[in-house]
């Protein structure tokens, strides 16, 4: 016998959810786009989605955020600090691979200096996953080491049942388990069979591309300007990634007063490593490109013993040139490490 | 590691407020700037944290922040100097800023000179051109506990006599009997009145001979300085592991997250910029 929720009573507990003054949060389809979004009710929800067009990143990390006000005055500079949103935050749906990505970025906002507008949004926010029954040919978690029920980043995931009328109920965290203490009437018990999670078939040999990448000599191989060729460094990948975090600051103002916003950036536009002297040390789109593959797959899980990929594929999904990590990985699998 | 001493629930990105007390030309475009820290407790946390090799990102609201070395030496503590190039919108903003005027400091980050490891040895700094400010910091530290370093020695270049920085400290540790100062300027940049080398920083270096016998090398420049400096260094007989030098890379964040400044694997901002030779010839040469 486990928990079940039925999909008959998520509206009730969105209600619920939102009486106890949590922002309810989950997959949406909008007019152009898919996203997770706040919601009312549960109806809004869209879970049929293989997964939402954006990923749940920007919830944690948002495109743009301000930092700090500052006022100039003579003599004297106030600068009042934006706090991290302390509200309370459940996200209903997510995708294993979403969370995964939010779990694989905490030990890098978290290295020595602690980023409390990453991690005060993390602690308020309850992550309630459902393991995927549909997948697409971009999917490529298992790939990754991970699976379409991962339950990497989740406080509760949740699986569909044989007969499409509910989940059952799987608690991780304490996080998750309070979270359902509010709606805990709403539940039943059950001896109701979980539909099977989606076969995801392996589209590449992690550890043969890992080798190869780990190899210094491979570092100036010529396969990197060929596989390339067609990036026009849109940073579209970056921007749907779920664990890309690299960002930039700006100045919205004047001199007399303004905001410092901390906004996305990525490591595919060229004026990211610019130097003030002109020196680029990455100069040309395949040593841009070369550098995300390397920091996915050989810097990050050197530093941080994690990939920097949940195998979502929406950089391969979403390339306006039909690119992607997907593609680079699989051409480097067939090379000799 | 360390952990962030400024304490939980706070902003890792707000910058101190430092007022300008004293600013110098030093070259065409090239300006040192004297800064105090305006709140004692952001003061505070510099001392206690400070050591030479470390970097800031000193910024002006309304333009933004760029990173540059602290010029003065872990030794002097009670302001913070850096010395920029005017080139782009925050380092125009600085060069424009008055004394008395208000401007931002982020830091100290990063690692430093080992110089409790030098105590002892010789040292040869080598550095040309805008890249003297960080030498500076090492080379004054060691000076200000002179008793402690075996012979100091300075090569020094640059393009032109005009571009040497900090010309009036340049004349003191000529005048100083236990540092040996070797100047240059790039063949064409002499003036009609110039007593010192010319040539290129390597070849002077060469010249100028300095065993590698318990000795240590900071070379500090431009990348196309330092990769043959390196050469010179080697034909020489120094060996990597006492070689150090300081990586420039462009940052924002300055704390290990915004991700600009790999070099391969290193993230210059955390684990530099000072490194070894023997570091930088594991980076890939590409990346630099």
């Amino acid at each position: 016998m486990t928990r079940i929720l039925l999909s008959d009573k998520l509206d009730n507990c969105v209600a619920r959810w939102r009486k106890a003054g949590l922002t309810v949060i989950g997959p949406v389809k909008k007019e152009t786009f898919s996203s997770y979004a706040v919601v009312e009710k549960a109806a809004e929800f869209d879970l049929g989605l293989v997964l939402p067009d954006r990923s749940i990143k920007g919830l944690f990390f948002p495109q743009t955020e301000p930092m700090l006000e500052y006022t100039i005055k003579k003599q004297a500079i106030d600068t009042k600090d934006f706090a991290p949103p302390s509200d309370k935050r459940i996200i209903f749906g997510a995708r294993p691979c979403d969370a995964s990505g939010l779990a694989i970025d905490d030990p890098l906002f978290g290295w020595d200096y602690k980023d409390e507008y990453w991690f005060q949004r993390r602690n308020e926010t309850v992550i309630v996953s459902i393991a995927c029954t549909r997948a697409d040919d971009f999917c490529m978690c298992t790939s990754l080491k991970l699976a379409p029920d991962s339950t990497k980043g989740s406080d509760v995931l949740l699986r569909p049942l044989q007969n499409n009328k509910g989940w059952l109920v799987q608690e991780l965290t304490d996080r998750g388990r309070e979270a359902f203490s509010q709606i805990a009437d709403l539940l039943q018990e059950g001896s109701e069979p979980a539909a099977p999670t989606v076969v995801v078939a392996e589209k590449f040999n992690l550890d043969a591309c890992v080798a190869w990448l780990q190899n210094p000599a491979n570092f100036d191989s010529s396969f990197w300007k060929e596989i390339s060729m067609r990036c026009i460094g849109c940073a579209s990948c970056t921007f749907l990634c779920p664990t890309c975090h690299c960002f930039d600051f700006q100045d919205e103002g004047d001199t007399y007063s303004g905001i410092r916003r901390k906004n996305w950036d990525s490591c595919s536009f060229a004026l990211f490593t610019m130097h003030t002297s002109g020196h680029n040390p990455r100069a040309t789109q395949s040593a841009r490109w070369r550098q995300r593959i390397m920091h996915k797959f050989n810097y990050f899980p050197g530093k941080f013993s994690v990939n920097s990929c949940s195998g979502c594929g929406r950089c391969s999904r979403q390339c306006p040139v039909d690119m992607g990590i997907t593609e680079t990985l699989q051409a480097i699998s067939t090379l000799k490490p | 590691m360390t952990e962030n001493i400024q304490g939980a629930h706070q902003n890792i990105y707000k910058p101190a407020i430092m007022k300008i007390v004293d600013r110098h030309d030093e070259a065409p475009g090239v300006r040192t700037l004297k800064l105090e820290f305006q709140n004692p407790a952001d003061h505070e946390h510099f001392k206690q944290t400070f050591r030479t090799g470390m970097f800031g990102l000193y910024g002006v609201y309304g333009e933004g922040e760029s990173t540059f070395c602290v010029a003065s030496p872990e030794t002097r503590k009670d302001y913070i100097e850096c010395t920029f190039r005017q080139s782009g919108r925050v380092t125009s903003a600085l060069a424009s800023a008055d004394i008395g005027d208000l401007v931002t400091y982020r830091g100290p980050y990063g690692n430093r000179f080992p110089i409790e490891n030098f105590y002892g040895k010789n040292l040869i700094f080598v550095s040309g051109g805008i890249a003297l400010p960080p030498t500076r910091s090492v080379i004054w530290s060691c000076l200000d506990q002179r008793e402690k370093f075996g012979k100091i020695t300075i090569v020094y270049g640059a393009r032109t006599v005009a571009d040497l920085v900090y010309k009036h400290e340049l004349e003191e540790w000529e005048k100083r009997d236990d540092v040996d100062l070797v100047l240059t300027v790039d063949p064409g940049g002499e003036s009609p009145d110039w007593k010192h080398r010319i040539g290129f920083v390597p070849t002077v270096l060469e010249l100028a001979a300095p065993s590698p016998d318990n000795c240590i090398a900071v070379i500090c420049g431009p990348p196309i300085m330092i990769k043959f400096t390196l050469i010179s260094l080697k034909k020489l007989g120094f060996e990597e592991a006492n070689v150090y030098t300081t990586l420039e890379n462009r940052m924002k964040c300055g704390v290990g997250k915004c991700g600009r400044c790999n070099v391969g694997s290193i993230y210059v901002c955390k684990e530099g910029p000072v490194f070894t030779a023997a570091e930088v010839s594991r980076m890939p040469a590409a990346d630099l």
